[in-house]
Parts: structure tokens; C-alpha cells; sequence
């Protein structure tokens, strides 16, 4: 090894972190009850849970956000206090986030060096962290150029740049919070590899996830965690997936979405030509993109995020305007230019893509959001007046149809409720509203199996209604599982049409990175 | 709370309801205020010879007895009178920047609008002629044509918000100036002003044209003061836009757009035109309060107004926020502002202390007040961490949640 860790102390405890008894109580929740978690040194130990299992939280109270009521912390044997995260950096220990912390507009290695420039006579000297970054980059396999932009590099890259920021810091203990949300099949193949490598290395990983395929392939060991409390840890080599999620979920679920073979009816929404401009103008967001979406049929884009797919949702339900030309036709009628509310009392639901952004508002009271499209209806207003007592039955119902949980049931606020919770009052407030066009924009993006599961039966229950599905998701399993034809979208383009019977995930990633295109589907490709 | 379990826990669900833990950081920051005021007043008489101690002691007890320190039985009820007056337009000015508030705007412009709103009253007021219409038609037509021009003037920042995403508070001053601007010229070589053997710097009372708010013997009960029923109609709009606000449509839209713009437009309502009529009724409701003023038909409007703004304008701003903009609350903090106004004038009349020194401690006070919402937070933030410690208790109960 080329790093000069002062690991002095190992050898005492087989345990290079080790968490005992951590309890952590919010008011009204515990979040960790008794939790307890042991990572061996050069191992790759998964923490496995729901949504609102404690996983967050644990992590937080390892990297010193928050105190634990109880429990104690260990490093190699001995009782640390981490007050804050400068505290966890001095003890070795780095996280790469689900969402990156880099400056887009800096280079690779002004991002790696951020907080620790070397610096003499206070000038900036690069020299000898770019050489450390480039022998770094080498020992692990992490293939990324300093000099270019972060703007300009692909997802994958910048997450190696972030791998490479803990390991410039010489940290020991790598955090990775569901690093592979955003990744390709092949992306994610790669990180699977870099990890191992990383941990036999001796470094130590702890893997947050709740992609059990991921885990059962990487992983040494997984603690699961469920509703705040400490399942077990288990041998990976000892287990499976059927058993893993039985410990995450606390009863059978079942992978495979149970659907019937789809009946496409009428067309519902038509989209012609419909171009978006891009935000730096260099180049379309969406570009020339046409569709048919059918009763009774879930049509699924797929694509890797950032590739057009939410400017080409927010031009058909409204929320951006489209370029002359774009005609979007809903149950036959032209609603290109119709506001947001025609659409909405026309026939079309929209489980947007950021909850906090645009499907909730997070002061309102969960009943408020649940009528949020709703409450001028006659059915929830009288003469310009509320009727809460409507709102308020309307809510109870919502709330037991759709097992919304919360603190304080209706009036509770959107914002103190579960991420899960949160989604899935949008999904109730949408299903629940008449519909012949459902637009889901990952929909259960950052949910665990279980309610992974109910969303998805939820979808299908809606497209056996009569209603036309378009589904856009990043997560393969999903778009393979659920939808009855899926449309590949990459820069702005729709580059492939496929039924998932006669398809595969490989196949698909190849059209996601642009290394493949149908014939027919625009240029066909120059190489 | 943990020496009585049932009566501290009960304590801790009346101080954890969001109005009640408002009123008890409204009343911290007050009396945070009057502390530092004091400490003020102790530094002055440490430093001035003329002064004692307990002078400022004395000085700080007037302040905070507001119009009861007045002396005199007859001199109190007049100065009652007079801060139940004075608070009607405040009221008007602190409802206009808590509804702003409430959409997610602030809205600085409140002294513009006023201006606006004086001069519309004032040119309707006295040019039309009360012997052919009556006068309280008249006074009708001011007050409306006084609102009118608030709303509209309110109106420029909210459009250039709505459609330009140009920050609002940066409008609103500019508008401020333009406003002050714009009277000055309007008033300049008319008729409205004054005789020059009067006060030149002032227009014409309204009551000159015989026209003036009713009195319902209000000045009668409050011998020789200025009291109108203007704060009874500053309460009853208080108390429509609390139902605006909480039980209609449209305020579950405006509050809505002010939490979350996205989210609003998504749900399909109109984030532009609710933004527009938002600023549009918060210059309305400025504006009000400046007519309210200028046809009590006793008041001098100083009409060359390009040097400074109205105090009132901007004192909206605290008074709205004292009352964490609720309209209902928005009545008692004006009326609270114009109780320590009564106190400041008694301070400089009865001690040593200068009008400016009580001038400071009300200001002091008043700032203090704008700390309120960070009070809520600490208070919050100390229930929060009464309920960890309580951890134990809560896990017996079951009180776990998802």
C-alpha cells in the first residue's frame, strides 16, 4: 500500500468500526433502537433495510450529523466520539452521497483536492496532488482524467472522482449511500469491481442498498435493519435473495410484477415531433421525439437520467413549454397549448419525478396535498369556500385504500412524513383522480421492496382499468418488469423500440449509452 | 417537566401547537426588547450626569405602561383614543405585508403604496363637491379610489415577479421612491395644498370639504383624541382576510403558490395571476390604511414626500411579523406598536430622557420583535429536546411512528 495510514492500534479488535447499541430517537420515532454494526477490516459489509429502516440515520450518527441517545462508537478496539464530520474525516472515514458533492465547473482534481489544497507561501500546489490522484487512480482502477471538467464527464466518472476524493483524504472506512441509482448496467458492472478491488486493498466498505442482486454479488457480509430495529447480520455466502428481503421486508416478496397479457385500446395520448430546447441552447433537450401511448398499455422510456426524458415529460403535462411544431394530443384532442389544469381535469395524472419539488407542498397538511388538483371540485368547495369536512373524510379514505402512514394521520405535515409515505400520497392523490393517461415518472425511485411492490401491482391495477401508462425509469428491473413496450431514449431521441419478452438488460444498456440505434429510429449509427 | 409528569406534559402539548408557541415568542422577543431597552437606559444614566438611575428605571416603567402613564385620567383616555386611531392604519399595513408574506413575498413596497393611497383619498376627497353629493359618499369614493391606486401600484412589482422573476423587493423600493416622487409632482402648485399663511408643507384637511370617517361618538368616550371607527373597519378586513386566507379556495391557493411555486403550477393553478393578485391586495391594503388615515379629516398630509417615506409603510413589517402574520394577530401587535409609542412619548415628557432616546427604545423593542420566528425556532428546537430525554417514556407508551 501507498498510502501512510497511521494505523497503529489494529490487531486489538477484529472489528475496524464498530457500532454498539446505537439508539437515536426523533420525536414521536425511534429511528435506531439497539442497532448494532461490526465491519471487519478489507470488507464489504451491506446495510440493508426499507425506506425509514434506520439506514440514514445510522450513517449519519457514524459520521458524527447526529448524537446517538445511546450506544458507543469503536475504531479498532477503541471508544471514539464523533461530534461532527470533520471528527469522522480525522477518524478515516469518507462517504460517497447518493446525489454528488462536486462543482460541476471545476476539473476533476480541483474537486479532489477541495478542503485539503496543498498550499505553499498560501499559492496553490498542484503538482504533487496530481501525482498522488494519478497513482491513486491507477492502484484502484479508477479511470477518470484530472484535467477535465466535471460538467463534461459521464455520471460514472464523477462518481469516481468522489471515490477518489475519499481516497486522496486516505480515509479507511468508505461510506457508498446507493451508488448505483444512477449508473448503466455496464457502469454499475464496473463499480462492482472497483469496490472489490478497493476492499482488497484493505480498505473497508460499507455498501447502503436495498439492490439485493447488488448486494448478494459484492457484498461479504449485510446487516439488515427494519423499522429502526437490528434484524441480523448475515453471511452473504449463507443466504439469498428470497431470504434477504424476507429479513427486510418482514414477510414474502414476491419480484416479478403479476400481470395479464396487456389489451391495447384506443390511442390516449399522441405526442408528434415534440422538441424541447435545451438549457444551455447548444442543443435540443428533446428533439423531434414522437409516441403513441394506448389504453390499457404501460409504455416505458428508458434511458439513463439527464438523457431528455423529464424535459419530454414536463412539455406534455405542462409544467415547460415546447418548441412550434410539437403537437400532443390527449384522448384525441390537441392540448398542446391547454394549461395545466385542463389537462389535469382531461383525463391526465402525473406522478412527478421530485416529490418535494413539484408533488407536494411540504407545509401543507397531508389532506391538503391529497386534494392538492382537487379542492375547487364541488365536491370539496362550496361558493369559494372550503369544505374541510369533505377533504377530511376524503383523506380517511385515500389514507386506509392506500395504507399512507403518518404521525398524526390527515393533518399531518407533508414534510415530517417518510419519504415512502410522501410518494405514496402522491400515487394515491393520482390513481385516485379519474384518469385515462397516467404519466409515472420514477415512481419509486428511492423506495424499498415492499412498497416497490404495492406501487407496482398499483400501476398495473390502473392500466387493467382502461387507463394508457407512460412510465419513465431509470431502474432496469422496473422498466423489464413492468412495462408492455419500452422506447429507449438517449440525447433527446428515441433510439430503440422493444417488447421486454424479446429483450435484455444488456441489450437495453447498449442503446442507453448510445452505442446502438434501430434503423428507422433517426440516423442510424456512423460507426 | 420531570418533576410533574402529567401537568408538565401537558404544559408541553399547549406550548407545542404552532399558535400557542407563536404568542410565547412574540412575548420573549418583547420582553427581550424592554430588557435591552432598560439596559439602554441604565447605560445613559451611568454616562450622563443629569440623569439617575432611578430615572431610568422609572423611564423604562413608563415606557412599557404606554398610554396609562400619561398622568392624568383625561389625558390617558385621550391617548388611548389617539393609539386606537393611529393603530387602524398600521393594522392595514401589517395585514399588507403578513398576506404578502403568505404567498411568499415580501413586500417592502408597503410606504409607496401608502403614498399612493393618501394621495388617491385626498384628490377624491377634496375635489369632489359635498354639496352636491354626500359627503359620505364621498368618503366612500376616497376610500375607494385610495385602495384602487394601492392595488395597482401594488400590482408593478407583482407583475414584474410573476412574469420576469424579478425579485420583488428590489421593485418595491424603486416603486417606494417613484411613489414619493409621483405625489410630490402630483400635489405640486395646486389647489390641495394649504394657504401659504398656514402650513405650506401640507394639503388640505378633508374635512374642509366636509368630509370625514364617522365617529359614533368614539371621540366622545376618548374626550378630544382623533378616534374614529377606522380600526373597526381595519378589524373586520383583519378578520375577512383570516377567512380569506384559511377557509376559501383562493387562500388555499395563494398559500399554496407561497410555500411551494412549483408544486402550485404543477396542481395546475395559475402561480403568475395569484402572485399578481397577491401583491395587488397587500398594495391594497396599504393603501386602505393610508386613506383611513388622511379622512379621519383631521390629519396633515405632508404632501412633499420625494425626501422621505411614511414610517408606516415599513412599520407593516413588524407588526406583521410580531404577528407571525396572522391577520387576526396583525390587530393586537399594531395595537401593542402604538402602545409603546403612547409610552416613548410619555418617556420624554415626564423624564430627562430626550424624544430620541425613547424614540431608540421603542425601536429597540420593535426590533427585537422582528426576532420572534427565531424564538419559535429555539422553542421548538427545546421541545424537540425535552422530548429525547422524555425517549423512554415515549417507547412504554408505544407512541412509535412510522
Amino acid at each position: 500500500m501507498n498510502t501512510n495510514t497511521t494505523n497503529a492500534s489494529a490487531g486489538k479488535s477484529p472489528y475496524v468500526i464498530e457500532m454498539r447499541g446505537i439508539t437515536k430517537i426523533f420525536p414521536g420515532i425511534i429511528a435506531n433502537d439497539d442497532i448494532t454494526l461490526q465491519l471487519k477490516k478489507g470488507e464489504i459489509h451491506a446495510l440493508l433495510g426499507e425506506n425509514g429502516a434506520g439506514k440514514s440515520t445510522l450513517m449519519s450518527v457514524l459520521f458524527g450529523l447526529y448524537q446517538p441517545e445511546k450506544g458507543e462508537i469503536y475504531k479498532n478496539g477503541e471508544k471514539v466520539t464523533i461530534n461532527d464530520p470533520n471528527d469522522a474525516n480525522a477518524l478515516g472515514i469518507g462517504m460517497v452521497h447518493q446525489h454528488f458533492k462536486l462543482v460541476d465547473v471545476f476539473t476533476v482534481l480541483d474537486n479532489i483536492i477541495l478542503g485539503v489544497e496543498p498550499t505553499k507561501y498560501g499559492f496553490l500546489t498542484k503538482k504533487e496532488a496530481r501525482e498522488k490522484v494519478l497513482r491513486l487512480s491507477k492502484t484502484y482502477g479508477l479511470n477518470v482524467d484530472p484535467d477535465a471538467l466535471v460538467e463534461d464527464i459521464t455520471v460514472g466518472m464523477q462518481q469516481r472522482t468522489e471515490i477518489l476524493k475519499m481516497l486522496y483524504r486516505e480515509n479507511e472506512i468508505l461510506i457508498f449511500d446507493e451508488p448505483t441509482a444512477v449508473l448503466t448496467p455496464q457502469e454499475i458492472t464496473e463499480l462492482m469491481g472497483i469496490m472489490k478491488g478497493l476492499a482488497k486493498e484493505g480498505k473497508s466498505i460499507l455498501f447502503i442498498s436495498h439492490k439485493l442482486n447488488e448486494i448478494m454479488e459484492v457484498a461479504d457480509r449485510c446487516t439488515v435493519l427494519r423499522k429502526g430495529k437490528y434484524i441480523g447480520t448475515v453471511d452473504i455466502a449463507d443466504t439469498d435473495i428470497e431470504r434477504l428481503s424476507e429479513m427486510m421486508v418482514g414477510r414474502e416478496v414476491h419480484f416479478t410484477v403479476d400481470k395479464d397479457e396487456s389489451k391495447p385500446g384506443d390511442v390516449v395520448l399522441e405526442v408528434k415531433d415534440l422538441t424541447v430546447k435545451g438549457h444551455s441552447h447548444k442543443k435540443n433537450a428533446v428533439n423531434g421525439v414522437s409516441l403513441k401511448v394506448r389504453k390499457g398499455e404501460i409504455v416505458c422510456v428508458a434511458g439513463i437520467d439527464g438523457n431528455g426524458q423529464s424535459e419530454f415529460i414536463s412539455a406534455i403535462t405542462g409544467l415547460t413549454k415546447c418548441e412550434e411544431g410539437s403537437v400532443i394530443t390527449l384522448n384525441g384532442e390537441d392540448v398542446t397549448k391547454k394549461s395545466i389544469r385542463y389537462k389535469n381535469t382531461h383525463g391526465m395524472s402525473h406522478i412527478p419525478e421530485d416529490r418535494h419539488k413539484h408533488g407536494l407542498v411540504l407545509d401543507y397538511s397531508l389532506e391538503q396535498n391529497l386534494v392538492l388538483q382537487r379542492y375547487f371540485e364541488k365536491e370539496f368547495s362550496h361558493g369559494g369556500f372550503i369544505r374541510f369536512d369533505k377533504i377530511r373524510d376524503y383523506a380517511d379514505v385515500l389514507i386506509a385504500e392506500y395504507d399512507i402512514r403518518s404521525g398524526q394521520g390527515p393533518v399531518t405535515p407533508a414534510r415530517s412524513m417518510s419519504g415512502g409515505n410522501q410518494q405514496k400520497a402522491i400515487i394515491a392523490r393520482e390513481l385516485d383522480r379519474p384518469h385515462d393517461l397516467l404519466i409515472a415518472v420514477q415512481p419509486t425511485r428511492g423506495l424499498d421492496v415492499g412498497a416497490i411492490e404495492s406501487i407496482h401491482k398499483q400501476i398495473v391495477s390502473s392500466r387493467d382499468a382502461g387507463a394508457g401508462v407512460l412510465l419513465v425509469s431509470l431502474e432496469l428491473d422496473e422498466v423489464m418488469n413492468l412495462s408492455d413496450r419500452i422506447l429507449v431514449m438517449y440525447e433527446g431521441e428515441i433510439t430503440g423500440e422493444f417488447d421486454p419478452k424479446k429483450t435484455t438488460v444488456q441489450e437495453l444498456g447498449l442503446y442507453m449509452a448510445g452505442a446502438k440505434r434501430q434503423n428507422g429510429r433517426g440516423e442510424a449509427d456512423g460507426k | 417537566m420531570e418533576n410533574k409528569k402529567t401537568f408538565g406534559e401537558k404544559c408541553a402539548a399547549f406550548v407545542r401547537k404552532d399558535g400557542v408557541r407563536s404568542v410565547i415568542a412574540s412575548l420573549i422577543s418583547i420582553l427581550g426588547g424592554i430588557a435591552v431597552g432598560f439596559i439602554v437606559l441604565l447605560l445613559l444614566a451611568a454616562f450622563d450626569s443629569d440623569v439617575t438611575f432611578s430615572q431610568a428605571l422609572k423611564g423604562i416603567l413608563i415606557v412599557i405602561k404606554g398610554p396609562f402613564s400619561s398622568g392624568s385620567a383625561d389625558n390617558m383616555l385621550f391617548q388611548i383614543g389617539n393609539m386606537l386611531f393611529e393603530a387602524a392604519p398600521l393594522v392595514m399595513t401589517g395585514l399588507s405585508v403578513a398576506i404578502a408574506f403568505k404567498t411568499g413575498l415580501f413586500n417592502i413596497g408597503a410606504p409607496g403604496q401608502y403614498l399612493m393611497g393618501a394621495m388617491g383619498a385626498l384628490v377624491v376627497a377634496l375635489s369632489l363637491p359635498t354639496d352636491t353629493i354626500p359627503s359620505w359618499i364621498v368618503w366612500i369614493l376616497a376610500l375607494l379610489a385610495g385602495t384602487l391606486l394601492g392595488a395597482v401600484w401594488g400590482a408593478i412589482p407583482g407583475f414584474f415577479k410573476a412574469h420576469f422573476n424579478v425579485n420583488e423587493v428590489i421593485v418595491c423600493i424603486m416603486t417606494n421612491w417613484i411613489a414619493a416622487n409621483v405625489v410630490s409632482w402630483v400635489f405640486l402648485d395646486t389647489d390641495f395644498i394649504n394657504t401659504p399663511e398656514t402650513k405650506i408643507n401640507f394639503i388640505k384637511k378633508t374635512s374642509s370639504n366636509g368630509v370625514a370617517t364617522a365617529k359614533l361618538g368614539l371621540d366622545k368616550i376618548f374626550e378630544g383624541s382623533y378616534m374614529d371607527i377606522s380600526l373597526i373597519i381595519a378589524s373586520l378586513v383583519a378578520i375577512a382576510l383570516y377567512i380569506m386566507m384559511n377557509k376559501t379556495t383562493f387562500g388555499y391557493e395563494l398559500k399554496a403558490c407561497g410555500f411551494n411555486r412549483n408544486a402550485s403550477k404543477y396542481a395546475g393553478m395559475n402561480e403568475k395571476r395569484n402572485i399578481l393578485i397577491s401583491m395587488s391586495i397587500a398594495g391594497a391594503l396599504a393603501a386602505c390604511g393610508a386613506a383611513l388615515w388622511v379622512l379621519n379629516g383631521s390629519q396633515d398630509f405632508k404632501w412633499n414626500t420625494y425626501m422621505s417615506l411614511p414610517a408606516e409603510g415599513f412599520n407593516g413589517i413588524p407588526a406583521a411579523l410580531l404577528a407571525s402574520n396572522n391577520p387576526i394577530g396583525v390587530i393586537f401587535s399594531s395595537l401593542f406598536l402604538k402602545f409603546l409609542n403612547k409610552g416613548g412619548a410619555n418617556l420624554s415628557a415626564q423624564t430627562p430622557f430626550n424624544e430620541y432616546v425613547s424614540q431608540l427604545i421603542v425601536a429597540v423593542i420593535i426590533y427585537f420583535s422582528g426576532f420572534s420566528k427565531l424564538f419559535r425556532d429555539m422553542l421548538a428546537k427545546k421541545l424537540k429536546g425535552n422530548e429525547k430525554r422524555d425517549g423512554d417514556s415515549l417507547k412504554a407508551k408505544g407512541g412509535k411512528k412510522e
